[in-house]
């Protein structure tokens, strides 16, 4: 019977790919054998897509000096804080560093061992201070800064050069067409290139980062001050009113606008300026109708001075692994050979001294505007609370959405007060 | 041919030949002209009435195809655009300039070639898995039709109901305390939990199109109740094992949230893989396109390979006796 002959042949086909899938399984196929605990020479390393390059020149540095191999496991940004808060609770690991962002740092405090040892006075010094705090929980340190970033201004130099441009707008505005540094220049010039089918700027309505380091140029701790939330006071509505008052230089849907469409928006030529984070001056792609024309300057000012919100990522070394040894001594090269990220096509570090040593050189002009920007007085961390990305998510991001399409901000502050206290109860 | 089957085939031919209620009845011939005359008017807008109806019926067909087969050409087409024109403001369906860079990019990327193996093999253990439980489970619930049956079956469909990320951690965390963290075999295991109350569910319907009276003929000739099953029940529902191989194939081969918690080196799989080109620091829509148009290549493969089976199975689930 042929349809039986055809059902046996399938069953023996079936059997034959899983036998195959069984075997090849146990020779490891897809990949290497998990090490953690195991071997000492080998480390697992667990990061986040994008952050995979900038270690990429640490683990081969790692092998030649200290002979430790390091295999990475790379997840995507959404899924990742679920992992870690599944591996951590179960107490089993799959890897002995991981790379945290400063969000998660208070949540996993409890998951995470002390490595003080690595921050001596002279590594203090070398790392910017705002991160060096942030680090520091509870009186341990528990993250190595791998690699920082902070949100600068990127501006079309070509249309801030033009002579055409520079005259308009000395004559609109009675002063020199130049890189902003305070929020009533950027509003001037975003308004000023409003037009013919161009935008100033863009706001971004899905992200808070940018808002709150408004709020710190405002002069202002961002939402709490210690256990106290302060989202209603002055400095909070001012920088709401001035996000605000840049969308009618926007593109339109600014409720929705993140940090991918500001990226596009501004590589396309849409837009003359953003405040975006340092790493996108180097990612701007060669065949951009921008490339080569952007230049880079400090976040703006407001009545406190430069501000930023750093974003760093820490290396930890968890409390589960047994290879904590090995893992501490891979956090040693990270910090050894922290310039090394530098070459990577993130181009970022977190010591003072590797960001300084690049930042005359060409092609890394946005160095010393990140520099400034980490180091400006106003510049501080988020907030350390383990609620934090609850608050971001369910509070701020609404709130601006709800703002930037024309909520009265100091109701939205207000309701956002009592949303916040009942999320830290 | 048994009493059963006999009654599906005079079922089949009084309700399903819509074509034989098109043709002039006997009647018609000898009626008088006014009333033929009145009647040839109702067959053309009967015919009509059908051409606008197989019209809409087609425009419907057409718009599905669109909203359907749309996504997947944009994703080919963004395959092959350079990166600027991937994040195009407005986007632009087809390419300005065609190129390959993608691909070499994505290819190319340390791990790729791993994940797809890994892919396969979850795909192929999960879904023979899914077959070997799911056939004598859904056979035995179709057969003997016991209160216990019942409730088994239901509390399969019940499964499908509890979001997978609510046994996603509770499983990582068995897998690890029993050494199989970070495995093919723990992916494909945790993947039979999503495609088995399917594969179940499906391989009933199957089994109650077949007529008991084929069994009870081969028991009549000699064969066990196994027997039966393999030589002939088995052979009446390939078809229906397609299908549900597809769907248990697919649905390992696309799972994203627990090859996210539970592979790391070892075991990742390409859902993970495309994923991982959007990162904090920016999206590479092009490499990411074109990983996954390459990795949609197989299940295309592979439903046209089994296309017909897959119809056959359909229609059988679809008929009840």
């Amino acid at each position: 019977m042929s349809t039986r002959n055809t059902i046996s042949r399938l069953v023996t086909l079936g059997g034959l790919c899983t036998a195959v899938a069984l075997a090849a399984t146990g020779c490891g196929a897809g990949g290497p054998a998990p090490t953690s605990g195991s071997a000492a020479s080998t480390v697992n390393v667990l990061v986040e897509a994008g952050g995979h390059a900038e270690l990429t020149g640490v683990a081969e540095q790692c092998k030649k000096d200290a002979g430790i191999d390091v295999n990475f496991v790379e997840l995507p940004y959404d899924g990742m804080f679920n992992r870690l808060s599944s591996e951590f609770s179960s107490g089993n690991v799959s890897f002995d560093v991981a790379a945290l962002d400063s969000v998660w740092l208070p949540s996993f405090k409890d998951a995470v061992q002390p490595i003080d040892e690595i921050f001596t006075d002279e590594a203090k010094k070398d790392i910017f201070p705002a991160l060096v705090k942030e680090a520091n929980v509870d009186g341990h340190f528990i993250g190595l800064p791998a690699w920082t970033n902070a949100e600068i201004i990127l501006y079309r130099k070509d249309l801030f050069e033009d002579a055409k441009n520079k005259a308009d707008f000395q004559a609109k505005y009675g002063y020199e067409l130049a890189a902003p540094t305070t929020w009533k220049q950027y509003q001037d010039i975003s308004e000023f290139f409003t037009k013919d089918g161009m935008y100033g700027t863009d706001v971004k309505g899905a992200v808070e980062t940018e808002w709150l380091a408004h709020v710190l140029q405002a002069g202002s701790p961002m939402v709490l001050d210690g256990d106290n939330v302060v989202i209603d006071n002055a400095a909070h509505k001012e920088a709401l009113d001035f996000y605000v008052s840049l969308t009618k230089s926007a593109p339109p849907g600014a409720a929705q606008v993140d940090w991918a469409a500001a990226q596009n928006l501004f590589n396309q030529g849409k837009t003359a300026m953003t405040r975006f984070w340092a790493h996108a001056y180097r990612q701007i792609p060669k065949d951009s109708p921008v490339a080569g024309k952007v230049g880079a300057a400090a976040m703006i000012g407001g009545s406190a001075g430069v501000a930023g919100v750093p974003g760093p990522w820490y290396l930890s070394v968890p409390k589960a692994t047994k290879n904590a040894d090995s893992a501490k001594k891979f956090i040693k090269c990270a910090y050894d050979h922290n310039g090394l990220g530098i070459e990577s096509s993130l181009g970022l570090a977190s010591r003072i001294s590797a960001f300084e040593k690049y930042q005359d050189q060409p092609g890394y002009e946005s160095f010393k505007p990140l520099i400034e920007t980490l180091n400006g007085e106003a510049t501080a961390t988020r907030p350390a609370t383990a609620k934090w990305q609850q608050i971001v998510d369910t509070v701020l991001v609404p709130l601006l959405q709800k703002a930037v399409a024309g909520g009265d901000s100091a109701t939205l502050l207000a309701e956002a007060k009592k949303q916040i206290q009942d999320l830290l109860k | 041919m048994s009493s059963r089957t006999a009654i599906l085939r005079n079922r089949a031919t009084a309700e399903g030949d819509v074509t034989s209620q098109t043709a002039l009845p006997a009647s018609d011939v000898t009626a008088p002209h006014g009333l033929r005359k009145r009647r040839g008017v109702n067959r053309e807008g009967l015919e009509a009435g059908r051409r606008s109806t197989r019209t809409i019926l087609w425009i419907l067909l057409a718009v599905a195809m669109v909203l359907y087969g749309f996504p997947f050409l944009y994703l080919l087409f963004t395959s092959f655009k350079t990166p600027i024109d991937t994040i195009a403001v407005p986007p632009t369906i087809l390419p300005k300039e065609w190129t390959l860079e993608n691909y070499a990019n994505a290819l190319g990327r340390s791990g790729v070639l791993a994940s797809f193996i890994n892919s396969v093999q979850t795909a192929i253990i999960s879904t023979v898995l899914s077959l070997v439980l799911a056939v004598p489970a859904a056979y035995g619930i179709t057969r003997y039709k016991t209160p216990s049956g019942r409730v088994f079956i239901m509390a399969a469909l019940v499964t499908r109901m509890v979001p997978p990320v609510a046994i996603g951690i509770p499983l990582a965390s068995m897998m690890s305390s029993v050494g199989l963290a970070d495995t093919p075999i723990a992916l494909s295991i945790a993947h039979t939990t999503i495609s088995l109350p399917l594969s179940i569910w499906l391989m009933s319907s199957f089994f109650e199109a077949v007529p008991r009276d084929l069994e009870e003929a081969a028991t009549v000739d000699g064969c066990s109740r196994l027997g039966a099953l393999w030589r002939v029940v088995i052979p009446v529902v390939s078809g229906g094992i397609a299908v549900t191989a597809i769907f248990a194939f697919l649905a390992s081969w696309n799972e994203f949230l627990f090859a996210l918690l539970m592979t790391a080196i070892r075991s990742q799989t390409t859902p993970v893989v495309i994923a991982n080109f959007q990162t904090q620091f920016g999206l590479d829509w092009g490499s990411m396109t074109a990983l996954a148009a390459v990795y949609s290549i197989p299940v295309i493969l592979l439903t046209l390979l089994l296309q017909r089976k897959i119809v056959a199975g359909m229609t059988l689930g679809a008929v009840k006796g």
